[in-house]
């Protein structure tokens, strides 16, 4: 365990602060990593086994747990009481956070997919928002590095929109369930690709870590660690060097520059105690998740930047990217009354997606949207849950006694949902702002979000939707509820889809983005932004990988700038 | 593998709550609701305040419901006549009752969450309709006569008239969910799982046979 002063402070320990911690102690640095939530051990914490039936409701999701009782997220959900945010009149925008050792990596979809140099350069080539400041053959050894150490499953398909990986870095992927097999059938009618997903689940044996065993959701964690969590694959090794402190319950607040335009420190109030501390260190990482740690720049104000660190170029908290999506579910009779079979597979993650396939079309400006989606499937013979039935509902509305029995034996594991993950065009009046009256429990300055769909996003869900019929028609199914005619009906609120990313975009140009391309602060040599603030753009593909990824390249960086302009200490 | 009843522990804190739900199904309250008057949400009904839930940070090894159940024994008894109608015993299965569902319509009902308040008063403001059309208190009937009084409610549903068509379809729908996450449930829909396997095998030859892929 390290002492103080330390090399480097990073906030937040999920994706960006949990690689940061595993870099950088890796390299030799003493740092100390500060976590608002509490300590979390998977290990001993996860209810591997436990049915549905076991838990309140039936594992039902409530706002406590909106996930299910058993979802592996703590101190978490949509609305924190604790720490509320306001939305600019006439908008929404839903706000997931986790509060403990490994934020939201404990929990998510774990869809782990590589941008392509379409995605890094999209306004080179259609002039819409904003390039990253490197190309994907600058930024793809972060990436081999990252599915390295994460344990990715896929395939190298050769496809326009998804980049191969050198040999050795993905695990071969799982084979595709009963459901998985008639929409890959579907893909072939219709000659779409449908391919092995990207997950972050180890389907081999991995630096020490069990492969999976096929059984026990994964949204719960995982206790043999054969799938990512920050806690279990990037702290454990942190923790192990000696030269990680982790304090929790520390709710980071703002960054403390000193007089020669160097960081030199955090505050943060303990959450259980209320006190207010100051930390000391001779570099700061910011990686609180992408709205908090704007929220924390805005926080940090000085004569030097009265708005926030890192407000000199007027960009910061703008471009506020969101993921638009929309579901459209398919009932398949070939899946009717089945015999009973095992079609767990890697609990509750798809096998399969669907990428994006109209690339070559797009470019050529034959559709009327900019930005492309992928589709992923969720379905089929899970569980029995308090979710089965909801389906069920609209196509077996009115029925009851032996009749509803027969039919609920029937129906079940017969339903697919089809949805889409899309790409949000960047856009600077999308933002966060700090609400003038709003504070949190511990006196802080919250968030303002204004953040609307425009018609690029809307124009592409009415596509995903009738794509998303073609695939069930094609898969031999039928449309449980036909899509509405107004894609506003159905995309889904702003932040819904949980990748919410930018507002401190990376850039070339320090008056045109917030931090360099390795995230630090323009100006700040010492400060640094890891997680899906700096994003410029965010794809169709979901963040984590590239956070994984660009926190790695700014850990690498930090330790040569640290090593190299401040030998001092 | 346990029945739910005996791994899930109540808090019964009925006392210290001083739980009295405004719509219960006794005479006083179902004249009221013949009378026409819409059931309001009760006291459980208010905004949740979070501050009766599990939280957000519950012992996931050991289960537990922290809230009061507040249905009373006859209202239950109720239930159970009519779940058993929407899920008899079919050679097959036992029928609701036998596997719990009264219980746990009562730890749906009596959760203070905004979609299980919800649902509270469409079935308390349903077994008060039901009531009224029975002549008879709910609890007393027999299975001859739950299976008529369903048959009348499925009528009724089926023309959209409400409360019955409400009722109709969210009794149903907590009955579903009760019965079919108990092992009994789970063995009955064929659903195989939670076994751990050096890999995953797929589908058998016969199931790809049947999807003709
Ligand atoms: C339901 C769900 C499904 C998802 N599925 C996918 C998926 O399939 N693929 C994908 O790529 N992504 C997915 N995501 C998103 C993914 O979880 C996030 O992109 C990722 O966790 C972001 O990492 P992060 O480190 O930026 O933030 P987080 O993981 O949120 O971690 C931030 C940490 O910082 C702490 N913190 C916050 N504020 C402060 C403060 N002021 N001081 C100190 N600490 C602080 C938090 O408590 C938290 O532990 C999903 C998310 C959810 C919830
Ligand atoms: S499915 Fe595999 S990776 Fe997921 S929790 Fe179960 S064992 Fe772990």
């Amino acid at each position: 365990m390290a002492t103080e002063p330390f090399d480097v402070i990073i906030v937040g320990s999920g994706a960006a602060g949990g690689t940061a911690a595993y870099v950088l102690t890796s390299l030799g640095a003493r740092v100390c990593l500060l976590e608002a939530g509490r300590y979390y051990e998977p290990g001993r914490e996860t209810p591997m086994f436990q049915r549905h039936g076991a838990a309140p409701l039936a594992d039902a999701g409530t706002p406590d747990k909106p996930f299910g009782f058993y979802d592996a997220t703590v101190d978490g959900g949509w609305v924190l009481p604790e720490e509320p945010y306001t939305t600019a009149p006439g908008t929404e925008f839903r706000w997931f956070r986790a509060r403990m050792l490994g934020g939201r990596t404990n929990h998510w979809g774990r869809v782990a997919l590589r941008y392509a140099n379409h995605d890094f350069k999209a306004y080179s080539l259609d002039g819409l928002g904003a390039d990253w400041p490197f190309t994907y053959e600058e930024f793809a050894p972060w990436y081999d590095r990252a599915e390295r150490m994460v344990g990715v499953f896929g395939t190298n398909e050769h496809l326009p929109d998804i980049p191969d990986s050198p040999p050795g870095c993905l695990q071969p992927p799982p084979v595709p369930r009963s459901y998985e097999r008639l929409v890959i059938a579907g893909g072939r009618r219709l000659g779409r690709p449908v391919v092995a997903s990207h997950e972050a689940v180890i389907t081999q044996p991995l630096n020490g870590r069990l492969a999976c065993f096929y059984a026990s959701p994964c949204l719960r964690g995982c206790a043999i660690r054969a799938n990512f969590q920050s806690p279990t694959v990037m702290l454990a090794p942190a923790s192990a060097s000696g030269r990680l402190t982790t304090i929790t319950h520390a709710q980071v607040y703002e960054v403390d520059l000193a007089p020669d335009g160097l960081v030199r420190g955090v505050h943060y109030v303990d959450r259980l105690t209320r006190e207010h501390h100051y930390l000391a260190g001779r570099a700061v990482m910011l990686g609180a998740s992408a709205m908090e740690s704007v929220r924390i720049l805005f926080n940090s104000r000085s004569a030097r930047f009265p708005d926030g660190i890192g407000s000199a170029s007027g960009l910061l908290g703008r471009g506020v990217l969101s993921t638009p999506g929309s579901n459209v579910w398919g009932r398949f009779p070939q899946m009717e009354g089945l015999p009973p079979f095992n079609d767990d597979g890697v609990v509750s993650l798809p096998h399969i997606f669907i990428p994006w396939w109209l690339l070559p079309e797009q470019r050529a400006g034959r559709l009327p949207f900019a930005r492309g989606y992928h589709i992923e499937l969720y379905g089929g013979r899970t569980e029995p849950s308090a979710y089965t039935f909801d389906q069920f509902n609209v196509v077996s509305p009115l029925t009851y006694g032996k009749r509803l029995k027969e039919e609920a034996r029937r129906y079940y594991g017969s339903f697919v949902r089809f949805s889409q993950r899309g790409e949000m065009v960047m856009r600077d009046s999308n933002r966060v702002v700090i609400d003038p009256q709003m504070k949190d429990a511990w006196g802080i300055p919250g968030l303002c979000f204004d953040v609307r769909w425009s018609g690029q996003e809307l124009r592409q869900t009415a596509h995903a939707q009738r794509s998303m019929v073609e695939f069930i028609e094609a898969a031999g199914g039928q449309v449980v509820s036909p899509p509405p005619s107004d894609p506003r009906q159905a995309i889904t609120a702003p932040g819904r889809m949980i990748h919410e990313v930018g507002g401190a975009r990376a850039g070339a140009d320090p008056r045109k983005s917030v931090t360099d391309s390795y995230g630090r602060v323009w100006g700040v040599p010492n400060l640094y932004v890891i997680d899906g603030a700096v994003f410029p753009s965010s794809a169709n593909k979901n963040p984590t990988l590239t956070i994984i990824a660009f926190a790695w390249r700014a850990s690498e960086h930090l330790r040569k700038y640290l090593r190299k302009e401040l030998p001092h200490a | 593998m346990p029945d739910r009843r005996e791994t899930l522990t109540w808090l019964l804190r009925a006392l210290a709550l001083g739980a009295a739900p405004a719509a219960h199904i006794d005479s006083a309250s179902a004249r009221q609701a013949c009378g026409g008057a819409p059931a309001q949400p009760d006291r459980l009904g208010a905004a949740w305040r979070g501050d009766r839930g599990y939280g957000r940070d519950p012992d996931l090894l050991h289960p537990q419901v922290t809230w009061a159940l507040t249905l009373t024994a006859q209202q239950k008894t109720a239930i159970a006549r009519l779940a058993d109608v929407f899920l008899p015993e079919d050679g097959s299965s036992p029928a609701a009752s036998a596997v719990g569902v009264p219980d746990f319509i009562d730890e749906w009902v009596s959760a203070p969450y905004p979609q299980q308040q919800q649902d509270r008063v469409v079935i308390l403001e349903g077994l008060n309709a039901l009531g009224c059309a029975a002549k008879e208190p709910l609890h007393t009937l027999d299975a001859v006569q739950a299976q008529n009084l369903v048959a009348g409610l499925h009528a009724r549903a089926a023309e959209g008239k409400q409360p019955e068509a409400r009722f109709f379809d969210r009794f149903r729908h907590i009955c579903l969910i009760g019965y079919y996450t108990t092992p009994v449930g789970v063995a009955e829909l064929g659903y195989v799982g939670y076994q751990p396997s050096p890999r995953f095998a797929g589908p058998p030859p016969e199931v790809l046979t049947r999807l003709g892929v």
